[in-house]
């Protein structure tokens, strides 16, 4: 299995606190993976670390077996657009068509300016008065150009409509099907990206707190429903991820490592998204109580 | 890059020249003129004072009075090109890199094919040639314009402003203010901020170069006048005085920042020898301390280097600084 992108007990702090830590995942190739987390769960940090903006203070990245910071070689093959877009708001879509030119050394120009008139952005706008759909797109397709291996999108869809969303998936879609470049895309809605993502990380409190295809995260968890849970093993459930109780009744979601034949529980499928907030349900308020000052 | 860089500036690039434009089209018939009186009234020939016979000292006086009244105010006009080096800092080179932060563009250049290091080289590069070549006009301008008004001036060019707006140190003080503005940029990352640091520094370190370094790029000269003798003494126009007093024979400094003089044998209102009511005893002289004018480019040269150097540092400063912003 070729791997695209790999993460070695990554880890990156500001002043005294992690944004990202311990973190360690294997991207395949040719995959649409969604990086999934809440506000400051450090996504944005991993993807400055995975373009090479940021060096790691603890462990290692690499994209196609180079370590990224300082690298400019490596920048050709990753096209990288940052949160919100940024471009210069002076230069019209075509200046700055041209000015990926001159930066890069593979630029496919035609192929930019042929997604930007199907698109029907106007070439003589400055980007500053474009919608933010439209601006968003323009970023795409300037990522698009550089014919990159790993596309990389920072909450690409966040400060679009539901509309400009879905225009932006079904286009980013359309243009990586036949290329075989692997994208990884963030987003603190698991709903943005669930229909075109196959591959699932999950990002919570600066660690990884699920990675794996989405296929088989879907295959190996499912909600069990049964008598009140003391904690004794159950057989085929490999871990309980999150538990709730009423007085008489337990439902958990687990992940399995096999078949779960007793018949106490009642078992049954659980969606992508359930198994998401299963794991981001975990550690999110438990350091604010004390900076609080109050009982958790 | 090249490209990338003149489409971003070229805006600001064309109001700069605009503004030398509207400068140069109110200071040129202002500087002909000057040099007009300066030849009418034959001022070339009063430079040197103590080579000038008596009359011709006099005919000196008046018509170096007479070319101060008429334009002494223009000196108010050579303070405010001073501020030339610092406005060129403030909006050519604190916004090169906040700007790109703060509008998170840099995440977008950054990250394409040429790395970012290469982007700060010829980007500074760039702004800074430019830069380096405006300065060398403007210096070349307004040492051409401010010429008459420093000769006639007692202290010539290496006056304490006049000293600043010509030659070559508008070089060093203008690469010097762009170099301290992307450096603050590197720093705080928000125009505003980066300018106000920019104006703030570029002030300091150019006042303390100009009171604490400036006076002793060489060790300073001293000369001494008597006392008693016809008419005020004086050394030769261009000289920069950094210090004049009344000595005794003995040394000891009687009177700071005076000058006396009385006619051969005068004596003063109560009959005593001229200065006795100061403490003088017989044999004082006055004293004075100066660059000579002579030192003119040799100081140029030595503040122009200092303001270079600090630039190079700085620039340097800014790439490291660049290498770690995300």
């Amino acid at each position: 299995m070729d791997l695209v992108l790999e993460a070695d007990r990554l880890g990156k702090r500001y002043g005294r606190t992690w944004a990202l830590r311990d973190c360690s995942l294997h991207l395949p190739a040719g995959r649409i993976a969604a990086l999934v987390g809440p506000n400051g769960a450090g996504k944005s940090t991993l993807l400055h670390l995975a373009v090479g903006l940021l060096k790691p203070d603890e462990g290692t990245v690499r994209v196609f077996g180079r370590s990224t910071y300082g690298d400019t070689e490596g920048l050709a093959d990753i096209g990288f657009v940052a949160q919100d877009t940024p471009l210069y708001r002076d230069f019209t879509a075509a200046e700055l068509v041209i000015a990926g030119g001159k930066l890069n050394r593979r630029w496919d120009a035609a192929l930019a300016r042929t997604r930007l008139a199907q698109l029907g952005i106007p070439p003589d706008k400055p980007v500053g008065k474009l919608s933010g759909g439209q601006r968003a797109q323009v970023a795409l397709a300037l990522a698009l150009a550089k014919q990159p291996r790993l596309l990389l999108l920072d909450e690409p869809v966040a400060s679009l409509d539901p509309l400009a969303r879905r225009e932006f998936l079904q286009s980013l879609m359309g243009s990586v099907a036949d290329s075989g470049t692997t994208v990884l895309l963030s987003s603190h809605l698991l709903a943005d990206l669930e229909r075109v993502c196959d591959y699932l990380i999950v990002l919570n409190a600066a660690q990884v707190q699920l990675t794996g295809s989405v296929d088989e995260l879907v295959a190996a968890h499912r909600q069990l429903v049964g008598p009140r849970h003391d904690g004794a093993p159950i057989g085929g459930v490999a871990q309980v991820v999150r538990a709730s109780h009423t007085d008489r009744q337990s439902t958990l979601l687990v992940r399995t490592d096999g078949p779960v034949t007793d018949p106490a529980w009642t078992v049954r499928d659980v969606s992508l998204e359930d198994v998401v907030l299963a794991y981001l349900a975990d550690g999110v308020a438990q350091t604010s109580h004390s900076e609080w000052g109050v009982a958790a | 890059m090249i490209w990338l860089t003149w489409r971003q500036h070229r805006k600001l690039a064309f109001y700069t020249l605009l503004g030398l434009a509207v400068l140069a089209a109110v200071l040129v018939p202002i500087g002909l003129s000057m040099r007009h009186t300066f030849t009418d009234l034959g001022l070339a020939g009063c430079l040197h004072p103590s080579t000038l016979s008596e009359a011709a000292a006099q005919t000196c006086d008046v018509s170096l009075r007479r070319f101060s009244d008429r334009y002494d105010s223009l000196n108010l006009v050579a303070v405010l090109l001073i501020t030339l080096p610092v406005l060129v800092g403030l909006f050519w080179g604190a916004p090169l890199v906040a700007r790109e932060v703060e509008q998170g563009t840099h995440r977008f250049v950054w990250t394409q094919g040429v790395g970012r290091t290469r982007w700060a080289l010829v980007k500074f590069g760039l702004v800074g040639g430019a830069v380096v070549l405006l300065a060398a006009c403007y210096g070349l301008g307004v040492s051409w314009w401010v010429d008459p008004l420093t000769k006639a001036a007692h202290e010539g060019r290496l006056g304490v402003i006049v000293f600043d707006l010509q030659g070559i140190v508008p070089i060093g003080y203008t690469l010097f203010a762009v170099a301290l503005g992307i450096f603050a940029g590197t720093i705080w990352k928000r125009m505003l901020p980066a300018m106000g640091i920019t104006l703030a520094g570029f002030i300091g370190v150019r006042a303390a170069v100009e009171m604490l370094a400036r006076p002793h790029y060489q060790p300073a000269r001293t000369q001494t006048f008597p006392i008693e003798g016809p008419g005020i003494p004086e050394g030769d126009r261009g000289n920069w005085v950094l210090a004049v007093g009344i000595r005794n024979p003995d040394g000891t400094m009687v009177a700071e920042n005076t000058r006396i003089q009385c006619p051969p044998g005068g004596k003063g209102p109560d009959g005593r020898v001229c200065g006795a009511e100061l403490g003088l005893k017989p044999g004082a002289y006055n004293w004075e301390m100066y660059q000579p004018a002579d030192r003119f480019w040799l100081f140029q040269g030595i503040e122009t280097g200092i303001f270079v150097a600090l630039a190079v540092l700085l620039l340097y400063l800014a790439i490291r600084r660049v290498r770690r912003i995300a």
